[in-house]
């Protein structure tokens, strides 16, 4: 084996950014194939898991958890016992995080009407989402284990309540890299407030940190230190990498060490990550009717869940493999019909013309588009005197409403159902797990087979839980 | 194919050609990794999991009969199922079974299996349970050489020469200290090796070990190990002051403090007979878990979190094991049952948490400067008094006085604290786990208030120093520290409860919220209304309560009090009087002294502090008093009381909502236990881990010294040295230092010269295409280590070179600057205080350590985020990286500064650019450079200028001057930051 090879398998060991392409076609060339046989690979090439419904995936997570009695599960029920406390025989042992248990029913703010060929039941809050209710897959049986924001939102996108694992982004990263060779694998775009789960949810975890999730910055350049500093043209920034790799070539012919090939090189992706980066930011090429379907206005503060929106599809676009979108401002422990509102207001259209647009483009049938919070709304009411709430709910984890469209998944469908209080699933329960199940699963990847070797241990993203919702796929 | 999956399997070729050529059959080398990959999921050592009654992983287990056959019949392949298991391809027959998704028995491997089978089988205990032992060796001031030697020669690998002295002073500085030669002190080192090379480097490891830099390079380390941060991580990830711990580590370090003195201290130092301050600062090891103050959780579940991580933490760092596994179920691959963990979790469990201040005699000497004046101050105040009107005020004060009767509880419960009465004072004292919701019950017998008519009640709420800032409540997250909130107060006789018409409170004001705390809101049926003392912590206050009949002729008391707050927010300390004064009561901030008890002295004192026509010198005590300085506060553990311990219980399947049977405090029953005689606690917990009672405390930390040298530890899987771990390179030599280490007095500086003086450490890092080839990973030790440096060393070198660096030793955590986008994914903003003068340059290990948004440079380069113990560190090699060396203004700024430093030596007379130049390289990489180097750097320089005098490029811009020289000089000193080189220590 010569040095050549050996620095280029080096290379494709460590350099995490961007590596599909180049890792498919150097592998074919280079014939790696001698390599596997007899080593004992413990993990099996996710390629022979099953062919792959979705390429790609974006997933607009709503932080602070949206009321699902006030969009997507309609309990006129709960009409009828407003002001009255909840049967102690549905509350008995649960615990809360502001309210006490026996606190009255509220009544849902908002009338819900059925659209759409497929009857899809939706609030008056939703009335874009309502014109692709075809399109859509709505869950009204979600549940988790977590009834607080930071611990709900790392379980979410980790599996774990506790900081410290890989994200789901993370592991499709690791599990079936890259389609770019400029941009990162796995993006992660905010807007709304802070986050309560914070980096811990697009974190590698024990994988090699070249999968966390790279979060796109809200203010400068996109992607930190994607720009020149000050006073460098890309002349001089190219200058100064031409001697930066003469150097570092002329020290691996002394030393011979490969991590210097793989150094070269990602100076070299750098260089190409710092060109299209304003390409990637640059909405001139859109068309008015595109901006106007989003509701994006580019540099618009107000407008950066719509423009974050248009920004995932131009990352996808351009071969990235997740993009996470956090929206946060869903957390109405007070006040939860003005909430609701205004939040939808800001985030329904958006949603809704990610699902149109990718669909216009052809790209909706092998990319999954997912939509939802950390958990759910308690039918009762929260009101605090010291805290200054009032007609608020409290989090509920019981029982919460998401939806998902595309790449695999059946359109027009709404799985699962609640109690007629909206406590309760009472029908296809889909635990966190069996979402992470189902995505890796339309991702291709068998989800107890996706595993990584870490202090004595294999880890899967499902732990030892998670059934494929069978329901939701198409 | 996709890319990940080339990963492993290079890695285990790699390994695979490195170990071939062995023809023995070893059970521990050959036979248990495979059973224990692929078999004791099922077969192995938890019952609960076993299938088909069989378990692989003992002798007597695996050779039963199982009716008329056995799984391992020993000596006999043909009659041993597990063969025809193993080479079946019938699906229900065939082990591991599909469902497994484990791989099949090679042939190879097949074929060991059956020769150890003929062989007898024999197994054998895990080699790191067993007592590490010294092996002879010809010399013991060269054990290293001999055993990596005698494995080199064994697989014909030839090692490298030494390397040259440039890289040795280089190497040995930055494992010494974290940081790079000067360029005097590698030309002094460079110059004396010429003469006498063993000299030299003595002398240079004498330097080098005796610098206080040793200390903050090796304390980073720890740092990762201890997941130290200065914020308590989770959504809020508030700051939190920790860093007197992270000093006490350097000095400690610094020190040469014997390792298992480090260990016992940390553990358990408040629990040492007399402990001094650092005794106790040193137990902030294990408070370095995070803390959840989210609104709303359930504290005790992260409590529960907390002690999981601190089993895991200690485990991994003195066990070399993971216990993780056994958090939920009996570890399947190593001798570690459900229940041990409980029970290791036993012997940490039973302490509290509290913030103590440190002592600070700087401090000190301060606020007794001050405490002086004010009392200077109020002394004249007393001296001028004017008998007459002191007279006045003095009778006047008595008569406003309400005289409250102390009651003393005759029972008491609650829902979780345990409460105490304080005998000096009749308060009672709540101590232990405090959660959202307590209800605290008490009774008083009132005979002594002889049926007199109770008028009104009063609540005190007591500072106390074993209290969060001091009390008066428990709070500890979340809401203030020390607050409490008291949402009802209902308050009875025999002759039925007590209606309230009045309230006074003598201050109120609640944490966290916009709601009032009107004393009348603990007697109004709602409660989320209630009534705190927020801000004032560390005070006395109260509430009284006015009855609006007042009762008579009743004898016993009873008073429920709730706390009910989205926080913990009981309170800690506190007094319950009633009153059957007729005038009506109203609370007061301050207790009137009893003229019958109090001297003259206290009265006039208490004349000046509170009478209106003194209301000038309170206002300057006040204000002096506010420029005290405040001690640091860091987080200790303490040990609890013998009448409230907490029992530590066992968990079905880990999970915290399903505590079950309590379980007796022990180490794992693999072990040899803590002696007969010994408590079972903290203490002799932290004694046995560094008894050789533990075969691995040593193993593990000269292996994790080894690795900070090498880059990869003999034992590769550093935090494991269980079943699944791979074998050590070189047994032996682990051994052999480890028995040195606890035997040479656990000195870390001695083990780090042993290592340093070894030759395989002083071997040149080149590497051949052969060692390539054969040894990738420098299992072998062919060559001398070459190694990334992590993001902070390569911060501090580029600081030191440049002559940024700010070498001061330890205190509060500092904030270079970094981009604002970084903070800004933080929740909350604006959190980074971008530091300025001095504190700009410190070494990376005082850079302010916030979990949810780590710093970005050193986040990139796989620093830690502090969130969990880090044994061992990736080394990734990314773009990201390269954006960061390229564009960080940071590292802009020491480009800046190293162009400026060196061509400012230059100024006099005009510099032949190659000077320049080569000066620029030494300072950052120690060697001189070639001279093909000199011209690539020149060439550049010049292209630069030429384009900046051209006006291409704006010096100003550039540089933030208008020097040509100067801009071009500074862009060649950010490319030589980002060669590999500088980044790598070779």
């Amino acid at each position: 084996m010569n040095l050549q090879e050996l620095t280029r398998r080096h290379f494709f060991n460590d350099c995490g950014i961007g590596l599909g392409k180049i890792g498919l076609s150097a592998a074919m060339a280079g014939g790696f194939s001698n390599l596997l046989q007899g080593a004992g690979n413990s993990i099996t090439p996710a390629a022979t898991h099953y062919g792959p419904k979705a390429k790609r995936i974006i997933y607009m997570f709503m932080a602070g958890a949206p009321s699902q009695l006030e969009l997507f599960d309609h309990k006129p029920k709960l009409k009828e016992l407003s002001g009255k406390p909840i049967p102690p025989s549905v509350i008995a042992g649960q615990r809360y995080a502001f309210i006490q248990p026996d606190a009255a029913v509220l009544a849902p703010c908002f009338p819900f009407a059925k659209h759409g060929d497929s009857g899809a039941e939706l609030s008056d809050r939703l009335p874009h989402l309502a014109k692709v209710a075809d399109e859509i897959a709505i869950i009204r049986s979600m549940h988790t284990s977590q009834f607080n924001h930071s611990p709900a939102q790392i379980f979410l996108n980790t599996g774990h309540s506790l900081p410290g694992r890989p994200a789901m982004g993370a592991w499709l990263s690791y599990g079936i890299g890259s389609e770019a060779d400029d941009l990162p694998s796995f993006v992660v775009l905010k807007s709304g407030g802070s986050l309560s789960g914070g980096a811990a949810m697009w974190s590698a975890g024990f994988l090699p940190g070249s999968h966390a999730g790279v979060p796109f910055r809200e203010s400068g350049s996109p992607i930190l230190h994607v720009s020149n500093p000050k006073g460098y043209d890309d002349k001089a920034q190219r200058d100064s990498l031409d001697l930066i790799k003469r150097m570092n070539q002329r020290q691996l012919e002394k030393v011979g060490d490969p991590e210097i090939q793989t150094r070269i090189n990602a100076y070299e992706m750098a260089w190409r990550m710092q060109s299209a980066a304003p390409e990637l930011m640059d909405f001139s090429s859109e068309s008015k009717s595109v901006l106007d379907l989003y509701g994006a206005k580019p540099g618009d503060a107000k407008s950066s869940f719509a423009n974050n929106c248009l920004l995932a599809r131009r990352l996808l676009e351009r071969g990235s493999r997740c993009v996470q979108v956090y929206h946060s401002g869903w957390d109405h422990h007070s006040k939860v019909e003005n909430g609701v509102t205004s939040q939808a207001r800001i985030v329904d259209q958006a949603s809704a013309a990610l699902v149109q647009d990718l669909k216009n483009r052809g790209m909706l049938e092998d990319t999954l588009v997912v939509w939802g919070g950390e958990f759910g709304r308690t039918p009762m009411v929260e009101s605090s005197a010291a805290l200054g709430r009032s007609l608020g709910r409290d989090h509920h984890p019981q029982a919460f409403s998401m939806w998902m469209a595309g790449g695999g998944i059946k359109p027009g469908i709404t799985v699962g159902a609640t109690d007629e209080l909206g406590f309760n699933v009472v029908e296809d329960p889909v635990h966190v797990h069996d979402l992470h199940a189902t995505i890796l699963h339309l991702m291709g990847i068998n989800h107890e087979k996706l595993t990584f070797k870490y202090q004595g241990r294999d880890f899967r993203l499902t732990d030892v839980h998670g059934h494929v919702v069978k329901k939701l796929l198409a | 194919m996709p890319l990940r999956f080339l990963f492993p399997t290079i890695l285990l070729f790699s390994l695979f050609s490195v170990l071939q050529g062995e023809d023995e059959v070893d059970f521990s080398r050959d036979i248990r990794p495979l059973l224990s990959d692929r078999c004791f999921k099922c077969h192995g050592f938890d019952d609960a999991s076993r299938e088909a009654d069989l378990g692989l992983h003992t002798f007597d287990q695996a050779t039963r009969d199982l009716g008329g056959y056995r799984a391992i019949a020993p000596g006999d392949v043909s009659a041993s199922e597990v063969i025809a298991r193993l080479t079946s391809d019938d699906p229900d027959e065939m082990m591991p079974p599909p469902a497994a998704n484990k791989p099949k028995f090679s042939a190879e491997e097949l074929a060991k299996v059956k020769q150890w089978i003929k062989g007898g089988a024999k197994y054998e205990e895990l080699w790191s349970l067993k007592a590490p032992k010294k092996a002879d060796v010809p010399d013991s001031d060269k054990a290293i050489d001999f055993f990596v030697d005698r494995k080199l020669a064994g697989k014909q690998l030839k090692a490298n020469p030494k390397a040259d002295s440039h890289t040795l002073i280089r190497r040995l500085s930055l494992d010494l200290t974290g940081l790079p030669p000067t360029m005097e002190e590698a030309e002094e080192f460079v110059s004396s090796y010429e003469g006498d090379s063993a000299k030299a480097w003595t002398a240079a490891i004498d330097r080098l070990l005796a610098s206080p830099a040793y200390g903050e390079k090796w304390a980073r380390d720890w740092l990762d190990l201890a997941r130290y941060a200065d914020t308590n991580g989770y959504e809020k990830d508030r700051e939190r002051s920790i860093w007197p711990w992270r000093d006490w580590v350097i000095r400690s370090l610094n020190a040469d403090m014997p390792y298992d003195q480090f260990t016992i201290e940390q553990l358990a130092g408040d629990m040492l007979p007399d402990a001094t301050a650092d005794q106790i600062i040193a137990t902030g090891f294990n408070r370095n878990t995070m803390l959840n103050e989210e609104g709303g959780i359930d504290p005790l579940e992260y409590r529960y979190h907390a002690m999981v991580d601190r089993v895991s933490t200690t485990g991994v760092v003195w066990m070399g094991l993971t216990t993780g596994c056994s958090q939920c179920h009996t570890h399947k691959f190593d001798p570690i049952t459900h229940t041990d963990y409980f029970a290791m979790m036993g012997l940490l469990d039973n302490a509290d948490e509290p913030e103590i201040e440190v002592p600070d005699p700087d401090v000190s000497k301060k606020r007794d400067a001050i405490q002086v004046k004010i009392d200077e101050k109020e002394k004249q105040a007393v001296a001028a008094i004017n008998a007459a009107a002191f007279a006045k005020w003095n009778a006047d004060q008595q008569k406003k006085a309400t005289d409250w009767v102390p009651l003393k509880a005759t029972a008491m419960k609650s829902t979780l604290p345990l409460l105490e009465i304080v005998p000096e004072d009749l308060s009672i004292y709540a101590s232990g786990d405090f959660t959202k919701r307590e209800v605290y019950n008490l009774s008083f017998d009132l005979s002594s208030l002889k049926g007199k008519a109770i008028t009104a009640f009063r609540l005190e709420v007591l500072p106390d120093d074993r209290l969060p800032a001091k009390g008066p409540g428990a709070a500890y997250y979340e809401g203030r520290k020390g607050d409490f909130f008291l949402s009802e107060v209902s308050v009875s006789t025999e002759k039925g409860k007590l209606e309230f018409n009045e309230a006074s409170a003598s201050f109120g004001k609640i944490s966290v919220g916009s709601g009032g705390a009107d004393a009348m809101n603990v007697v109004d049926g709602d409660g989320s209304t209630g009534w705190s003392t927020s801000t004032q912590q560390g005070k006395r206050h109260e509430l009284v309560l006015n009855a609006k009949a007042p009762v008579s002729g009743v004898k016993t008391l009873d008073v429920e009090l709730l706390f009910e707050r989205h926080f913990v927010a009981g309170l800690g300390r506190f007094r319950i009087s009633v009153t059957t004064d007729k005038e009506k009561a109203i609370a007061s901030a301050r207790e009137f002294l009893n003229p019958a008890s109090a001297t003259e002295g206290e009265m006039k004192l208490a004349y000046i502090r509170h009478a209106p026509q003194f209301k000038k010198l309170q206002g300057e005590v006040a204000a002096l008093e506010k420029t005290k300085p405040a001690f640091p506060v860091t987080l200790v553990m303490r040990e609890r009381p013998a009448n409230n311990s907490r029992k530590t219980k066992y968990h079905h399947r880990g999970e915290y909502l399903q505590a079950k049977h309590i379980v007796e405090p022990a180490v794992p029953a693999v072990f040899k236990p803590i002696p007969d005689g010994q408590p079972k606690n903290r203490l002799s917990f932290a004694r046995w881990l560094v008894s050789d009672r533990n075969p691995l405390a040593a193993r593990v930390a000269v292996n994790r010294a080894w690795r900070s040298f090498f880059g990869r530890g003999l034992v590769f899987t550093s935090g494991d040295y269980g079943y699944q771990s791979e074998l050590p390179s070189h047994p032996e030599l682990l051994d052999w230092l480890a028995v040195n280490f606890s035997e040479t007095g656990w000195s870390l500086k001695k083990l780090h010269r042993t290592i340093v003086m070894s030759e395989a450490y002083q071997r040149s890092s080149e590497i051949s295409p052969e060692q390539l080839e054969r040894d990738s990973e420098n299992v072998l030790l062919a060559r001398g280590p070459r190694v990334r440096l992590n993001g902070e060393t390569i911060r501090d070198s580029v600081l030191r070179s440049s002559g940024l660096l700010t070498e001061k030793l330890g205190g509060a955590s500092v904030f270079p600057p970094q981009p604002e986008s970084v903070s800004a994914m933080g929740y909350g903003k604006g959190a980074w205080k971008t530091s300025t003068g001095p504190d700009r340059y410190r070494r990376s290990l005082y850079t302010f350590s916030k979990r949810t948004t780590p710093f970005a440079a050193y986040l990139t380069f796989d620093g830690p985020t502090g969130e969990s113990c880090l044994p061992r560190r990736e080394s990734s090699n990314t773009p990201l990286q390269a954006l960061t060396l390229l564009n960080d203004p940071m590292f802009e700024e020491a480009a800046a500064a190293l162009a400026d430093s060196t061509l400012s030596a230059h100024r006099s007379k005009p510099v032949d650019p190659k000077i320049i130049a080569a000066e620029m390289f030494q300072r950052l990489l120690t060697r001189p450079p070639s001279e093909s180097e000199l011209a690539d750097l020149v060439s550049y320089f010049n292209a630069q200028k030429q384009r900046i005098g051209s006006d291409e490029l704006k010096a100003a811009e550039i540089f933030e001057s208008k020097d040509a020289d100067l801009a071009a000089w500074k862009m060649v000193a950010r490319a030589l930051m980002n060669l590999n080189e500088t980044i790598t220590k070779g």
